[in-house]
């Protein structure tokens, strides 16, 4: 017979919980109430979901208050694990997902948005997320997962395109994948220490002196193809473009940032003990794959023909330059990914909702794909302000001072500088060069050409709302004040990482 | 005012073009003739406020900006600075004021108007990341200027540019970033003042390779052969004022950050690396000026002539004495004023007849007097006649380098006469003789728009080549300061004997004059 189980309902500590509540909450509010009245205009649904998300926001400022007091804060059964990690990348979860769901008033009607299950799934892909980065359980870890992913699959799927389709399967076939070798890797390292937590793990291989190297790495690359899949590392990457090129440029641009901080959070937990206990081959074979990342998919981005996919292009480009950090794993180089991925969130969102509010349902004769580079040549003369701010989107990842992804990569090839890795650091101010081709690409159609026959200009904010040009007013400021607000940031986010003990 | 008087010197253009958006296009001219006009008042303002006996930093400003990463918005200006500054302020007058019938006049105001901003911005950080900024984003005005404004390859002109000194000054960026962090190893805070930096000695093997990392961020802002590629399609393509500003004032960042970087940072390294620099400006001298002999389109004879007279620039500098440093300083200014005015003057003959082939001229000193003689007083200043502002500058630097090498030296002389050859048989190809082509006959000679900016122009080149005194005065200052800076900081037995000791030959003055008595 069993014995009672007595928990008090203190040391679960269900506080910790409430950040990945409340989106719940939310969602299932925006289920019930379409039980009750069906046709409601889909501004409802954005409010409610954008007012949830301010809910959690707040929560999340409360937690990090009680981190700063406290310090780490564990609940559950010690299963969630409130650091300054978790803390940070949730932070940058729910700030990018409430730029990004304003997006959904669109000036045209889209299909998605029309159905209220599409905020209800948005809001649950949240919570999924906030569960990946917030514990060090790894079950969990691969629960928030596959949540977040199934609902992104499906949102990815409702933009009802032939090519949405093709891009879901292709993501859901590459997920499922992905999420098989994360099981096994899991599995692997069960089998190893018989704990699924990852300083359970850490302690254990560490004790043993890492008799079982071999076992290791069968689970290091098991966990390592699974993180590539999901961080789009080269050769991992290939449903990237065509995944972006058929989701809408809104979704596109929300992939680019919020599953990306989540898996690199939990690839950070994972990899870097790893490296730091001296697995050498993982060091190695980080150092290739960033350095592949990097600079194919900028070669790659060079011969694209649509903006969309040139974009697609950069970000797996500059997850590979992110990815930098979690090889070189030094304090500094971890606030540096957390301050990169703050800027590119900015610049990035804004770059493709600049794309969203040019959306054509119509393609013209002269266009071959929806975002061509023709579309936009000769902006200048016809939509200047639009050309402007595209213009200065593209400088931004670019990496040209001063705007914000330039802080980013500032510190980031610092620390790279400061920790011995002389090599990469030119690798990476080499990649920004290739890069800044592809980008002034684009500015070169848009200032320098002439504009296509019959393109009167109105198509560039064809789609434009107040609540579309308010978030691309909100990120271009962002882009270029970003100088003025990087030293309490750079403070917050150092000592959020420092006291996590990373 | 004045404390902040450098603040308002950037960011008086920057504003003045945001505002410039609310401007109705026809006035527009008038505006950006005005901002340019009050902005040269101002810096001619630091001149006079400018104490020439002292050679430290002067009108200094400081601002954190993220002092946790050692980012301070530093600003201040010496002499080595304040002509440079001055002659940006200038010749963005000039380019405004002498601007042609351009399509979108009221865009290449504005972009002028913010790459203004950038070119006094360059010349007056002290922090090396603001430095930078400032340097990155001069980039931007001028790839929109030659791409949207410039000849039939414009496109492919604008890029390369672009690309060419972008990456070039990544890698400089990463030299930067190990320079902080040898910093904070010495001193546990992080820094990027150049002035602090200027404290740090660091060991020689160091040296060379952050020298080499600048190295190629300036050296293709030069341009320097063999990075110089990028030059002749940008000055072939541009309009005439993206030319006048790209010779007058870019090109200067390259060689002024030599002696605002490299020299005082790395004096060991400047001495290891002296003769190949040297050996690479003469190639660059002799062999561009070679190619400006073949040149059929004057456009381009001037252009590489330009190139020509940077290699003696980059000489003078690595001559690491005063007299080649001044000498270099003082040629940035005079192949500014020169080149910028000889681009100024194919422009006006390109308005005319809209071509630059020298085979279409000839026998236009009958039809266009005027403009035939202010040719020739830039030409005799090009090409280093005495008395005009660039005999003094080359003088200097060849004296500076004869003190390291005499055979080097004699080389560069000799290619100077190379340049006086095509600069003359390029006169002789459209001034004189016949005019053969019916179209030349009746051409207009220059306007008062044209004299407006010309006529200052040649009265600088001849009051500075006969009184040099009042800008060589507190150049010199500046530079017995870098100098000596680099003389103290030198670890290695030959630097110290090639960067000359001025407090030992001022003892030597001073003991002699007591002996003497």
């Amino acid at each position: 017979m069993l014995a009672p189980v007595n928990v008090s309902l203190e040391s679960l500590n269900l506080i910790t919980l409430a950040p990945m509540l409340i989106p719940i909450i939310g969602a299932l509010l925006i289920l019930v109430i379409d039980i009750f009245k069906v046709n409601l205009h889909k501004t409802i649904y954005v409010v409610l979901s954008l007012l949830f998300l301010f809910l959690d926001f707040g929560s999340l400022l409360d937690a990090s208050g009680v981190f700063i007091q406290d310090g780490t804060v564990m609940g559950i059964f010690d299963v969630m694990l409130i650091d300054g990690l978790a803390i940070l990348s949730q932070l940058i979860i729910v700030a990018a997902s409430m730029l990004f769901i304003p997006l959904a008033l669109t000036h045209k009607r889209f299909h998605e948005f029309s159905y209220p299950e599409v905020f209800a799934l948005f809001l649950f892909m949240i919570s999924g997320f906030q569960f990946m980065v917030a514990t060090d359980n790894l079950i969990l870890v691969f629960v928030g997962l596959e949540t977040s992913s199934l609902a992104l699959y499906t949102l990815i799927a409702m933009h009802n395109r032939d090519k949405s389709f093709e891009a879901a399967v292709k993501y859901f076939t590459m997920g499922a994948l992905a999420a098989g070798f994360y099981s096994f890797g899991a599995m692997v390292f069960y089998a190893l220490t018989g704990s699924v937590e990852i300083n359970q793990i850490a302690t254990v291989l560490e004790a043993n002196g890492y008799a079982d190297i071999g076992y290791v790495l069968v689970g290091v690359t098991f966990m390592l193809a699974s993180f590539g899949f999901k961080l789009s590392i080269v050769p991992f990457h290939t449903w990237a473009p065509d995944v972006y090129e058929g989701s809408s440029a809104a979704m596109a641009g929300y992939m680019s940032i919020v599953p990306k901080i989540a898996a690199f959070v939990v690839a950070m937990r994972l990899f870097e003990f790893l490296i730091h206990s001296g697995v050498v081959w993982l060091e190695v074979v980080l150092y290739i794959f960033v350095v592949v990342t990097m600079t194919a998919a900028n070669i790659w981005a060079l011969i694209q023909t649509d903006v969309k996919r040139m974009l697609a292009y950069s970000s797996i480009s500059h997850a590979g330059f992110v990815m930098a950090a979690i090889l070189i794993g030094t304090t500094q180089a971890n606030s540096a990914l957390f301050l990169y991925w703050i800027l590119f969130s900015f610049t990035n969102l804004g770059s493709f909702s600049m794309l969203w509010i040019s959306r054509q349902k119509h393609l013209p004769e002269y266009q071959s794909s929806d975002h061509s580079y023709d579309k936009f040549a000769g902006m200048i003369k016809t939509s200047p302000m639009a050309a402007v701010i595209m213009g200065l989107f593209m400088l931004s990842l670019a990496g040209l001072p001063p705007f914000a992804l330039f802080w980013g990569k500032l510190y980031m090839i610092s620390s790279a500088v400061t920790s011995g890795y002389t090599f990469l650091a030119l690798i990476m101010a080499l990649n920004s060069a290739i890069a800044g081709y592809y980008y002034v690409k684009l500015i070169v159609y848009m200032f320098m050409k002439e504009p296509v026959i019959g393109n009167d200009g109105h198509v560039y904010v064809a789609n434009a709302t107040l609540a579309l040009k308010s978030i691309i007013g909100f990120a271009a400021v962002g882009t270029i004040f970003a100088f003025l607000a990087l030293n309490p940031l750079l403070e917050f986010v150092t000592s959020f990482v420092y006291n996590s003990g990373y | 005012m004045l404390d902040h008087i450098l603040s308002v010197l950037i960011f008086f253009p920057a504003l003045a073009a945001v505002f410039g958006f609310m401007i109705q296009k026809e006035s527009m001219r008038s505006y950006g003739v005005a901002v340019s006009v009050i902005e040269l008042a101002l810096s001619l303002w630091v001149w006079f406020s400018f104490d020439s006996s002292i050679s430290g930093m002067q009108f200094m400003e400081q601002v954190p900006l993220i002092p946790s990463f050692g980012i301070n918005y530093i600003l201040g200006v010496d002499g080595v600075s304040l002509f440079i500054v001055i002659l940006a302020a200038f010749f963005t007058m000039i380019g405004i004021a002498s601007l042609t019938d351009t399509p979108n006049v009221k865009n290449m105001i504005i972009t002028l108007l913010f790459l203004q901003m950038t070119m006094v911005g360059v010349f007056v950080a002290l922090d090396a990341i603001v430095f930078y900024v400032f340097w990155e984003l001069s980039l931007v005005p001028m790839l929109y200027i030659i791409g949207a404004w410039g000849g039939p390859l414009r496109i492919y002109a604008s890029v390369k540019f672009f690309l060419y000194t972008f990456a070039g000054s990544l890698v400089m960026l990463v030299g930067m970033l190990f320079m902080a962090y040898f910093f904070y190893q010495a001193t546990g805070v992080w820094s990027f003042a150049i002035l602090d930096w200027y404290r740090l000695i660091l060991p020689e093997s160091f040296q060379l390779w952050l020298f080499a990392a600048f190295f190629i961020g300036f050296a293709i802002k030069v341009p320097m052969f063999p990075f110089h590629t990028w030059l002749p399609y940008a000055h072939g393509q541009a309009p005439t004022i993206g030319s006048v500003i790209l010779a007058a004032i870019l090109l200067k960042m390259g060689t002024y950050a030599f002696i605002r970087f490299s020299l005082p940072l790395f004096p060991d390294a400047s001495v290891y690396f002296m003769y190949p620099i040297a050996i690479l400006a003469i190639i660059m001298i002799v062999y561009t000026a070679m190619v400006a002999y073949a040149q059929k389109d004057v456009k381009q004879v001037v252009a590489y002539s330009s190139v020509s007279h940077m290699g003696v620039i980059i000489l003078g500098t690595f001559a690491l004495n005063v007299e080649g440093i001044s000498g270099s300083i003082f040629l940035m200014i005079a192949h500014g004023v020169v080149s910028g005015a000889l681009f100024l003057l194919v422009g006006v003959i390109y308005d005319r007849r809209h071509t630059k082939m020298m085979d279409q001229f000839g026998g236009l000193a009958h039809v266009m007097p005027r403009y035939a003689t202010i040719f020739g007083i830039m030409l005799m200043a090009s090409v280093g006649m005495p008395l005009t502002i660039n005999f003094v500058g080359e003088f200097l630097s060849l004296l500076g380098f004869y003190q390291q090498s005499h055979i080097l030296t004699l080389l560069a002389g000799t290619a100077i006469i190379v340049g006086a050859i095509y600069m003359l048989s390029a006169y002789k190809k459209m001034f004189f003789g016949e005019v053969t082509i019916e179209e030349n006959k009746n051409l207009p000679d220059v306007n008062k728009r044209e004299l407006v900016a010309l006529i200052p122009l040649a009265i600088i080149t001849i009051w500075l080549g006969v009184y040099p005194k009042p800008v060589l005065e507190p150049i010199n200052n500046s530079v017995e300061a870098i100098v000596q800076l680099m003389h103290n900081k030198s670890t290695t037995e030959e630097a110290k004997s090639r960067i000359p000791n001025l407090l030992k030959g001022m003892e030597i003055i001073k003991t002699s004059t007591k002996e003497a008595h």
